[in-house]
């Protein structure tokens, strides 16, 4: 059985045209193109306009085409896989929109769809020139007036500031601030004329073509009603939707691994060193695996992510933050890695050597800066440790939710914005299955459907995981000065987070594998996946599970599909 | 001779021609900065390059990479484009050129001349024994025909050494170094093609050369013709030793900048190097400079030192010392944040230097390529004992035998005389017992390395054997250092930087522990105390430049 979402994706994939070919406008040629100019991707903006593209931004409950978070995530990732800068400068309106999804009453949300279904950007203005993540020290002030608020003040650097139509704005509405002095304002630029300036573009060293600048305004007036939500609780607003979008960055780190992944092995395929094709060389056909691994390890924790935004969502404080570190900086490694490989040609600017393998690696660094950089995410996990090692100790289990998460066939709940929460009160139910799934695991060794190699991987991951446990458990919370060690365990946590969620995603899926799927039998990838974890965290992988990859990387290159477990055909044909 | 660094002045004054602004304004247009390329022709760069015998200033191969890091302080592209190019295109010659040769090329570099090394071929990368290019002999001397691709300043050179086949037959005796006049050729015989731009060091012009039918005298041959491959393998033994150590300068501001950028930047209502994940990075980054400069030092010094095994020395700091100051670099670039990503605003230069680092590591041998080399030998090394290496090789400030080109080997078989430093570690500094069973636990990996495993096609165990052994090389040299340097300052001498980098090498070899807190917070306090005198990050800790009329720091050695 196929599932749909991967379905949906190559369809969606389709419609954007052949990358490869030089007359579609979203080619990996044009966007290195653009790149080179630093000009803003405008035909390809429109054409996915074209495309309705933006009612994907909008839930359906208001009147867009937004019903699952999967297909929002692949949707991303195969925008973000021909160019990040199309993917953040396009769908940096979802981002803007958030908020008005999570907090704001029917009329508004309806009226916002609508506007965005026919076009309006909308940017999200959260981060001032000093205080970057620090958003209790925003000082963009909105005074009320009568009716009115009287906004000023500055926000830099922004995604869209000068392009968008509306901004919705983290403003002071209380001079003292605090958690309770700030809210969320929907203000429309174009009924502001004059009482706003747009800052110029900041020059980047990625997404070059981005409109990465700011605003300033100067006593715009705007009417009470543009609040979103309730008058002061921005804040948290912002930091559950953020819990959204920083989930949704996976398919930013996704993408551009695919494409690194896929120039990587055109290189190695074609280049002989030593009278030999790379690829036949053993030390470059370890890297390009691990790599694959890696990805695949990243993509199901993205995957099982979004899915819990529907089934899981008071655990998602947890879940977004591990998901905002972990993929970004498994990415970045992964680049570095494909980097080697490509020698030279890792930093040849220009298409016909390179292939513009740079610029990806440029673009990417910027998803493990915004929206919440590493730091802020492995500070939000290490704040809930106690939390997070008494449910696991406890063995909580969260029922119908993790198995509609997990279990890909299940269809998914309704988002319901009502249910996020700023901390989790029940831990997080997929690593606390892991010692249920060792069980399952065991039996199925019993039964001979699991090789013993792949058990005794599974059980260094679970014996890492209780290690981690235990530092988490003997960690003693303070406000202010976060031990750098504290920053050591929150990683390995996420390791074990993305450990669990390999495991769960094969042991619930496996049955609707196609029987002849190299991949599915014997476990290839979750044994792969498991030995790149248990290695992180300084485990014992066993014997290289990871070289086994191989024979179904390659297959998956050669048909043009995309790096996973499930099947999606990519449009288009390589050209040799 | 003048202090580089006071030539080079101060790199924030705005107004300064060779400033971090003019640097960077450079890198936006793409080309080299004119006055940096000035004012190092003024100094006689080239002559740093140049043995001592043959008039320039070349004497010491640690010396030249002080000299060098200064360079790559200010710019990677001049430092790259303008210095080393010359130096790695001249070792051939110092190698195995003959009187006229040598003098031919030390006269031209000490007259500020520019030559390339045309070694690499696109279709060929790192593997030189399948190099196309090709020298015919004829009545006259040799005909040469072929392209020679990412080379250095082929653009602008007046001579070059080629590195050419002069073989049909596979085999390693097949190919040989040629040096070429450009300016005596005939025309139309070569052309020089277009550059290759890059995304880091990107005023560096790195192009190539189309030889067709472009005849040479006989005696533009380099050594006894076939010799070219025993030539690179010594030739490369220097110059991969002294790099890494030239462009950890970079590095150095990398994380002088981020530490700036600590200081300066408040969230949550303190400075960012008040946080202790922010004081742990940079404590880090810290940590892992002082360790590549232990490495580079003892690389380095190990050419007069120990030659018989400088080239495993030379091989594993050109494989390690990249790759640390990369990780470091990573750490960094989390700390600055989007500061780290703008092209513009003080912090500027971070995203240069984390563009330009990967850049300068791809050249000149890369990783597998260093690994390869060591592996076939570490079954021998390993089962081999004898002394340990004497105290000089550490001392960064002692005396030096000569360097002789001529005692470097191809095929070392004695034992390691670094790594025994890891028998018998002094109490202080830490993890007890960790680098002796780490030690023992490699050797008994190295003897058992199966044949398969150490040639160049090999597979995982030989690199990673390789990795453990560049690992326990770095750990061996900082202690060498530590015990050798430990009266020429308190920093040096005081046990918190060998503490931290035993700490960090021993996680690495995934031996986990020890509490960091300690040491961070006195490496911090150093870091802060030498950003605030204006000295350099590294061993030296010399005096940076800066604007004239400020008072100097506390100076070398403190």
């Amino acid at each position: 059985m196929r599932h749909p979402s991967y379905i949906r994706a190559e369809e969606f994939d389709r419609k954007l045209g052949d990358p490869y070919a030089d007359d579609t406008p979203f080619s990996f040629a044009g966007c290195l193109a653009l790149d080179e100019r630093e000009e803003f991707p405008e035909e390809i903006c429109r054409l996915l306009d074209d495309l309705g593209v933006p009612a994907e931004y909008v839930p359906a409950v208001h009147g867009g085409a937004l019903r699952g978070y999967e297909d929002l995530l692949h949707r991303v990732r195969l925008l973000a896989r021909r160019d990040l800068t199309v993917a953040i400068a396009h769908g940096k309106t979802y981002l803007g929109a958030v908020s008005a999804w999570v907090a704001a009453d029917d009329e508004q949300a309806g009226a916002l769809g609508a506007q965005i279904a026919s076009g309006a950007v909308v940017c999200w203005g959260l981060s001032e020139r000093e205080h970057g993540s620090d958003l209790l020290a925003g000082e963009v002030t909105a005074v009320r007036d009568g009716d009115r608020y009287v906004i000023s003040g500055e926000k830099w650097p922004i995604n869209n500031a000068t392009r968008s139509d509306l901004v919705c704005l983290l403003a002071r509405t209380a001079p003292g601030g605090g958690p309770r002095g700030f809210s969320l304002l929907l203000v429309d630029k174009r009924r502001i004329a004059g009482a706003f300036h747009s800052l110029p573009k900041a020059r980047t060293s990625g997404v070059r073509g981005a409109d990465i600048s700011g605003v300033c305004f100067t006593g715009a007036k705007v009417p009470a009603n543009a609040v979103l939500g309730a008058p002061g609780a921005g804040l948290e607003i912002v930091l559950k939707s953020l819990q959204l979008t920083r989930t949704l960055c996976a398919a930013l780190s996704l993408g551009p691994a695919d494409h690194a992944l896929r120039l990587a092995l055109d290189f190695a395929s074609a280049h002989r060193m030593y009278g030999r094709v790379l690829l036949d060389l053993p030390e470059v056909g370890r890297r390009l695996t691990e790599v694959y691994a890696d990805l695949l390890v990243a993509e199901v924790v993205g995957l099982l992510a979004v899915r819990s935004i529907h089934a899981l969502p008071a655990e998602l404080s947890v879940i977004s933050a591990v998901v905002k570190y972990l993929v970004p900086t498994t990415v970045d490694r992964m680049l570095d890695e494909l980097g080697q490989v490509l020698g030279a040609r890792a930093y040849l600017t220009g298409r016909e050597l390179g292939g513009g393998f740079q610029k990806i690696v440029r673009d990417h660094r910027i998803v493990g800066i915004f929206d919440g950089s590493t730091v802020v995410n492995l500070n939000a996990v290490i704040n809930q440790f106690p939390v997070l090692a008494r449910a696991y100790r406890a063995g909580k289990r969260a029922g119908a939710g993790l198995a509609a998460t997990t279990s890909l066939r299940d269809p998914l709940p309704a988002f319901d914005p009502s249910s996020l929460r700023l901390a989790v009160q029940d831990g997080v139910g997929l690593v606390q299955a892991l010692p249920e799934a060792i069980e399952e695991l065991t039996s199925l060794a019993g039964l001979g459907s699991v090789s013993p190699a792949l058990l005794a991987t599974a059980r260094a991951l679970w014996a890492e995981t209780e290690d981690v446990h235990e530092a988490m458990a003997a960690y003693r919370p303070s406000a202010r000065d976060v031990p750098a060690s504290a920053f050591v365990t929150a990683e390995r946590y996420a390791l074990c987070f993305a450990g669990a969620a390999c495991l769960l995603a094969w042991l619930r899926n496996r049955a609707d594998a196609p029987p002849d799927d190299p991949l599915w039998t014997d476990g290839r990838w979750v044994h792969a996946c498991l030995a790149r974890v248990v290695e992180l965290l300084g485990g014992e992988p066993g014997a290289e599970p990871v070289g086994t990859l191989a024979p179904a990387l390659l297959a998956q290159y050669r048909d043009g599909r995309l790096f996973s477990p499930w099947r999606c055909r990519l449009a288009g044909e390589r050209r040799a | 001779m003048p202090d580089l660094e006071a030539l080079f002045g101060d790199p924030f004054a705005e107004a300064n021609p060779v400033g971090f602004a003019a640097v960077l304004a450079a890198d936006e247009r793409g080309e080299l900065l004119p006055e940096g390329e000035a004012l190092l022709t003024g100094y006689g760069l080239g002559a740093e390059f140049v043995p001592t015998e043959l008039g320039g200033r070349f004497d010491r191969a640690d010396r030249m990479a002080a000299v060098l890091r200064a360079v790559f302080r200010r710019d990677c592209a001049l430092g790259l484009g303008h210095g080393v190019t010359s130096f790695i295109a001249a070792a051939p010659i110092w190698t195995s050129g003959n009187a006229a040769q040598r003098n031919w090329v030390a006269e031209y570099l000490l007259g500020g001349g520019r030559l390339s090394a045309a070694y690499t071929e696109l279709a060929h990368g790192n593997d030189f024994t399948r190099v196309e290019t090709r020298a015919t002999r004829t009545a006259e001397g040799f005909v040469l025909d072929g392209r020679k691709e990412l080379v250095n300043n082929a653009a602008r050179a007046d001579a070059a050494v080629v590195f050419a086949k002069t073989e049909d037959r596979p085999g390693s005796r097949g190919h040989s170094h040629f040096l070429v006049d450009l300016a005596a050729v005939p025309a139309g015989s070569y052309r020089r093609l277009p550059d290759f731009p890059t995304v880091g060091v990107r005023g560096c012009l790195l192009g190539g050369f189309e030889f067709t039918g472009c005849p040479l005298p006989g005696e533009s041959l380099v050594g006894a013709p076939g010799e070219g491959m025993e030539t690179v393998l010594r030739a490369f033994q220097v110059t991969r030793a002294v790099l890494p150590g030239m462009t950890l300068g970079a590095l150095d501001t990398l994380l002088r900048l981020a530490a700036r950028f600590a200081a300066e930047r408040r969230l949550y209502g303190r400075t960012v190097a008040g946080l202790p994940h922010a004081g742990a990075t940079l404590a880090g980054a810290f940590t892992d400079l002082l360790i590549c400069d232990c490495l580079c030092t003892v690389a380095a010094r190990a050419l007069h030192v120990v030659p018989e095994q400088a080239g495993m020395l030379a091989a594993a700091t050109k494989y390690l010392v990249p790759r640390l100051a990369q990780d470091a670099a990573y750490a960094l670039s989390v700390l600055f944040g989007a500061r780290g990503y703008l092209r513009e605003g003080p912090f500027a230069m971070a995203q240069k230097i984390i563009r330009d680092l990967p850049v300068l590591t791809f050249g000149h041998a890369n990783a597998a390529v260093c690994q390869s080399s060591i592996i076939p030998r570490l079954p021998r090394i390993a089962r081999t004992v004898g002394e340990p290496a004497p105290e000089v090789l550490f001392r960064s400030d002692g005396e030096l035998p000569p360097l002789d080109f001529g005692l470097l080997t191809l095929d070392y078989r004695g034992h390691d005389r670094v790594l025994l430093l890891l028998e018998g570690l002094p109490g202080e500094v830490g993890l007890p017992g960790v680098f002796e069973a780490e030690l023992a636990r490699w050797r008994d990996t190295a003897v058992k390395l199966a044949p398969r495993d150490t040639i160049i096609l090999a597979g995982r165990a030989g690199f990673e054997t390789s990795h453990r052994y560049a690992l326990l090389l770095a750990a061996a040299s900082s202690v060498g250092v530590w015990l050798a340097n430990r009266d020429r300052s308190p920093f040096l001498d005081g046990g918190a930087w060998i503490r931290a980098a035993l700490r960090r090498l021993g996680a690495r070899l995934g031996r986990h522990g020890g509490d960091p807190a300690e040491e961070d917070e006195e490496l911090g306090r150093e870091l802060f105390a030498r950003c605030a005198d204006g000295v350099t990050l590294d061993l030296a800790a010399r005096p940076l430049g800066r604007s004239a009329g400020t008072s100097r720091g506390r100076g070398t050695g403190r």
